[in-house]
């Protein structure tokens, strides 16, 4: 799914991000979320990392979770704040500006689940690492750790032609935008690198795109 | 240095594009427990030149490149790309704090348009110093014992610089200009080319000339924010009259003036003015222009909130500042609206007053920096 470099250009105007994303995405992202947020029972304590404009907060405090949703883009929040308020989930929902860098602040082991939905991609090495190793660290014994992110494929094949769709894609977005989106190399292994348990993991069939259940140890 | 030179030379030509490099810490010398802690933006010409000046002085210390997108320290920190976050990032993620004792870091003073020491401190107990403006002064700013003279907080635009943004727009011009002859007039393509690289120089470097105009022409002129780009009066004008008169002598040399010749370069200059004046959209020499009218703020001041910290001393890119027991702006004139003292103010006692008269509290501006075309004036 190399669209999703097109949404690069929707995140610098999050008044029109839902809409672009699901015609980016012919609605397959709204299925990988489903699928993620089912994992989530009524009552958990859930951290929405990078929560934009709250797709994956809203079906979490949907299923009865109470959601704290972190975002660093002041915009994307006041938008999430919105939606979530027309569909009465204030109440289970707090909002937070704030980066993966500030996860330090959160009480060890507090969270039933951490939910990442296209967020990894966007941090540095050095972020990605710092971000697994604090998610451990806040995640109950037990605990699930779910991702949906771009991935750079595996099969060399794969790989050539995924590049070759995704570099007019960057070329557009970036003359747009002037920004540009990475896909993370060897997702899967530096989650279990981390400590992690591999649950489920599910590929395209291009291999560029995951759906991560992984599991803290213990529980 | 062939890698120094590379870069400076692409950057040059490509200055109005991101120029991303790789973030995370790097280490200069042979750096220990108590030695300096540098931050700067991911724009790949300020690392290398930041390195560079460093290596150079043989100053032994860290240096953390934080995510500004690409984009270089201002224009990044003022247009809310570059943000408190990216700076917590940096100093909690790269492992810094494992490598030193003290927890002081020092940032380029015009990320202070966009990054709020007062946040960067309370969230990760590092605190601030603003450090010089340019990345040469820095062994300087070091040996005076991290203090900075007011000729190191200063923005110029010296002759240097002033080459620097004429390739920039010059580079873009000349490709489109040369793209666009070489389907509709082939033969022109080399003048063509040629020409969108003169006029950029020439406004550029002629700026001294006919900045001290620029300041004294302040007309208030009650017509619409898009008059500027069709606006003949001024420069634009003195383009098309040069273009005119280059007209006239080409057809004196060639005696070869047809109508459809005149149609051509006529739409031709027309075109060149108009890509030219689009640099009057606040980029550059003439940055107060007309497209800006409701963005022309002015700082004020709440003397009963000042305390005369003298932060507003430290961040000022252009030294309006000067403390006599409060914060006093003798060189008011010379403020280019960065916003840099409003975000740092301790005690929130500055703020934007629009031509109408709203006023923009500090916590706008912070949040929505200068990006989003003015935006900010949005009523909260």
């Amino acid at each position: 799914m190399p669209s999703y470099v097109l949404m690069r250009i929707l995140e610098s105007s999050p008044d029109r991000y839902d809409r672009g994303v699901r015609i980016l995405t012919l609605g397959r992202l709204e299925g990988v979320y489903e699928r993620l947020a089912s994992r989530i029972k009524p009552g958990q304590r859930v951290l929405d990392i990078g929560c934009g404009t709250g797709a994956l907060t809203i079906r979490a405090a949907m299923r009865g979770a109470r959601v704290k949703a972190i975002d660093i883009n002041p915009r994307m929040l006041e938008i999430a704040g919105k939606k979530i308020e027309e569909v009465a989930l204030t109440h289970r929902v707090e909002l937070c500006e704030m980066g993966v860098a500030e996860l330090d602040t959160e009480a060890a082991e507090s969270y039933d689940a951490v939910m990442a939905g296209l967020c990894f991609s966007e941090l540095s090495e050095d972020e990605l690492c710092y971000a697994l190793r604090e998610i451990m660290r806040i995640l109950k014994p037990g605990g699930l750790l779910l991702i949906a992110d771009e991935v750079v494929p595996r099969n060399p094949l794969k790989r050539v032609i995924t590049l070759l769709i995704r570099l007019p894609l960057l070329l557009i977005a970036y003359l747009l935008t002037q920004t540009t989106t990475r896909a993370i190399k060897n997702l899967p292994e530096k989650v279990e690198g981390a400590g992690f348990i591999m649950e489920s993991m599910r590929l395209s069939r291009m291999e560029d795109f995951v759906e991560i259940v992984a599991r803290k140890p213990g529980g | 240095m062939l890698r120094y030179m590379l870069i400076n030379i692409v950057g040059t030509l490509l200055r109005g594009f991101p120029l991303p490099c790789k973030t995370g810490l790097v280490r200069i010398g042979n750096p220990g427990r108590n030695s300096p802690v540098f931050l700067t933006g991911n724009y790949c010409v300020t690392v290398e030149r930041v390195k560079r000046v460093l290596e150079k002085s043989g100053i032994d210390c860290y240096l953390l490149i934080a995510n500004s997108r690409g984009i270089n320290v201002w224009c990044s920190a003022a247009g809310g790309h570059f943000t408190n976050h990216d700076v917590i990032s940096a100093l909690k993620t790269s492992g810094i704090e494992r490598l030193v004792d003290h927890r002081r870091v020092v940032l380029p003073q015009l990320a202070a348009a966009g990054i709020e020491a007062k946040v960067i401190g309370e969230r990760t107990g590092w605190s601030v110093i603003w450090g010089p403006v340019y990345a040469k002064d820095i062994p300087k700013f070091v040996e005076n014992g991290y203090k900075k003279s007011p000729k190191m907080r200063e923005v110029e635009f010296p002759a240097v610089q002033r080459v620097e943004m004429a390739v920039m727009w010059a580079f873009p011009f000349s490709i489109i200009v040369a793209l666009l002859a070489f389907f509709l007039w082939r033969s022109a393509v080399l003048p063509l080319f040629i020409l969108s690289w003169l006029l950029p120089f020439l406004i550029f470097i002629s700026f001294p000339v006919y900045s001290g105009l620029l300041a004294r022409g302040k007309k208030k002129s009650r017509l619409s924010r898009y008059t500027v780009i069709f606006d003949f009066s001024r420069v634009p004008l003195l383009m098309e009259v040069s273009f005119l008169l280059l007209l006239v002598m080409y057809g004196l040399f060639t005696g070869n003036l047809s109508f459809d010749f005149l149609l051509r370069w006529g739409f031709v200059s027309f075109v060149m003015v108009l890509l030219v004046s689009i640099d009057l959209m606040g980029s550059t020499p003439v940055y107060k222009s007309g497209l800006h009218e409701e963005r022309l703020l002015r700082v004020v001041l709440d003397e009963e909130k000042c305390t005369g910290c003298g932060v507003c001393v430290q961040v000022c890119p252009r030294n309006c500042y000067e403390i006599d027991g409060i914060a006093r702006m003798p060189r008011a004139g010379k403020c280019v609206q960065c916003g840099a003292c409003i975000v740092q103010c301790p005690f929130d006692a500055l703020f934007f007053e629009s031509p109408d008269g709203r006023i923009i509290p500090p916590e706008t501006i912070r949040k929505f920096k200068l990006n989003l075309m003015g935006r900010r004036l949005v009523r909260v």
